[in-house]
């Protein structure tokens, strides 16, 4: 083996093994993708349109994000803080699924799930803290 | 070996003394040789297999013949198969031996009697050497066997409370998705404004290759469970018992051990028989030769 073609491997091999290290794991890649869609349902500098196709378009690639991890069977078991909090509740994790099966919108099941319900802000008071 | 027999049975008798220390030697030689020894150190390679990783994920039943195959190659079992056909040629030998010796008479008998036990004396080191050997074979057999117990164990362990739960929560997680995603694919792919991604309908075109996959490795008779007396068993209780049957034949190489004990008293007492038995022929001779001595000795007391 020569001396070029030993440098072309070795910069093959380093240019996996950096690929390698920058890849993310499926639950990673659902976190972003989920606090994107939250963070454009939430937004207020959309309007209703805007937010309207934003969410489909989020919802579509939360969708196959979710079933990605669903069936990610490398992660069965692997006890690692990302996974757990991953599995820890179904319902904020795997969001369109969890409000489809439902019947809800996106952003009343995400609501509901970290407590905001109609009546609880129905029943808010404005006040001094 | 029965070139050696007609040898020495055309051969020149050896005379009292040769005989009797011959059967002395034979004697003190046997005394020296314990069953377990048959203290000889075993003539053989060695077989050192290894309890990896890929041997651990094998069924079954592909795992014993994995161990089997590996020993035959291994140079204890050339060792044991030398032992083995040594033992065969030295047992003919002993059965052309016992033949002539039912046909001779006189001296020549007591002679191949004489070499008779040797033969045993040599058939039983054999014998003892052959156990030796197996007894290696049990015992490097069943370390190895332990040792996959022991990894499987450790793996076993390492499901600790807080990974146990959180298998759980997966597999609760998927049983609800498996629920429910038919109602999310009616829901999100009804409308013909939302088409089906790239990912989905790649995904369910693979799930039919992979769902055929895994019946035919199912259906594979190399992937066939582990079973014990025709009852599935898990991997661990399959090691067990393969633990449990080695264990079972080093206590029948011990158990023959014993009988190789007995055998070898058998020949000493035989060997210690016939020593009597040519002393006391010589010796009646030797009482004849002096009572005609003594008698012909008579006529010097008596007066004429």
């Amino acid at each position: 083996m020569n001396r070029r073609t030993a440098l072309l491997l070795a910069a093959f091999a380093s240019n996996i093994l950096a690929s390698g290290a920058a890849l993310a794991g499926t639950v990673e890649n659902l976190e972003r993708e989920r606090a994107i869609a939250i963070e454009a349902l939430l937004s207020p500098n959309m309007d209703p349109a805007e937010r309207q196709s934003s969410t489909e378009i989020a919802r579509t690639r939360l969708v196959d994000l979710e079933r990605m991890v669903l069936r990610d069977d490398g992660l069965r078991g692997r006890n690692t803080p990302a996974v757990r909090s991953a599995f820890e509740n179904y319902d904020l994790s795997f969001l369109v699924h969890a409000s489809i099966e439902k019947n809800r919108s996106l952003i009343d099941h995400w609501l509901e799930q970290v407590g905001v319900t109609t009546n609880s802000l129905m029943s808010a008071r404005i006040g001094r803290r | 070996m029965m070139t050696r027999t007609l040898d020495r049975r055309t051969g020149r008798r050896p005379g009292l003394g040769i005989r009797v220390a011959t059967c002395l030697l034979t004697l003190a030689l046997l005394a020296d040789a314990t069953p377990s020894s048959a203290a000889t150190e075993p003539r053989h390679g060695s077989w050192n297999p290894v309890a990896s990783e890929k041997l651990i994920k094998l069924p079954g039943s592909y795992l014993k013949k994995a161990i089997e195959n590996d020993f035959s190659n291994s140079g204890l079992a050339a060792a044991l198969r030398d032992t083995e056909i040594s033992m065969g040629l030295k047992s003919q030998t002993l059965a052309d031996l016992q033949s002539a010796i039912d046909q001779a008479d006189g001296e020549l008998k007591v002679d191949l009697q004489h070499q008779f036990l040797a033969e045993k004396r040599d058939y039983l080191e054999l014998v003892g050497q052959h156990q030796d050997l197996r007894r290696e074979q049990m015992a490097t057999k069943m370390r190895l066997y332990e040792k996959l117990l022991g990894k499987l164990s450790r793996d076993n362990a390492a499901m600790t409370p807080a990974r146990q739960a959180l298998v759980e929560k997966q597999d609760d997680a998927k049983r609800r998705f498996e629920n429910s995603i038919s109602k999310v694919d009616m829901k999100l792919f009804s409308t013909p404004m939302i088409s089906e991604s790239k990912y989905a309908v790649e995904y369910s075109k693979n799930v039919v290759a992979v769902e055929r996959l895994v019946q035919a490795i199912k259906a594979h008779p190399m992937n066939a469970q582990s079973e014990i007396n025709g009852r599935a068993v898990t991997k661990q209780e399959f090691l067990r018992q393969a633990v449990a049957d080695t264990q079972a034949e080093l206590a029948i190489v011990d158990q023959e051990e014993t009988i190789l004990g007995y055998m070898a008293k058998l020949i000493a007492l035989d060997a210690l028989a016939l020593t009597e038995a040519v002393a006391d022929g010589d010796g009646e001779l030797a009482d004849e030769k002096q009572t005609s001595n003594l008698a012909s000795a008579v006529d010097y007391f008596i007066p004429q």
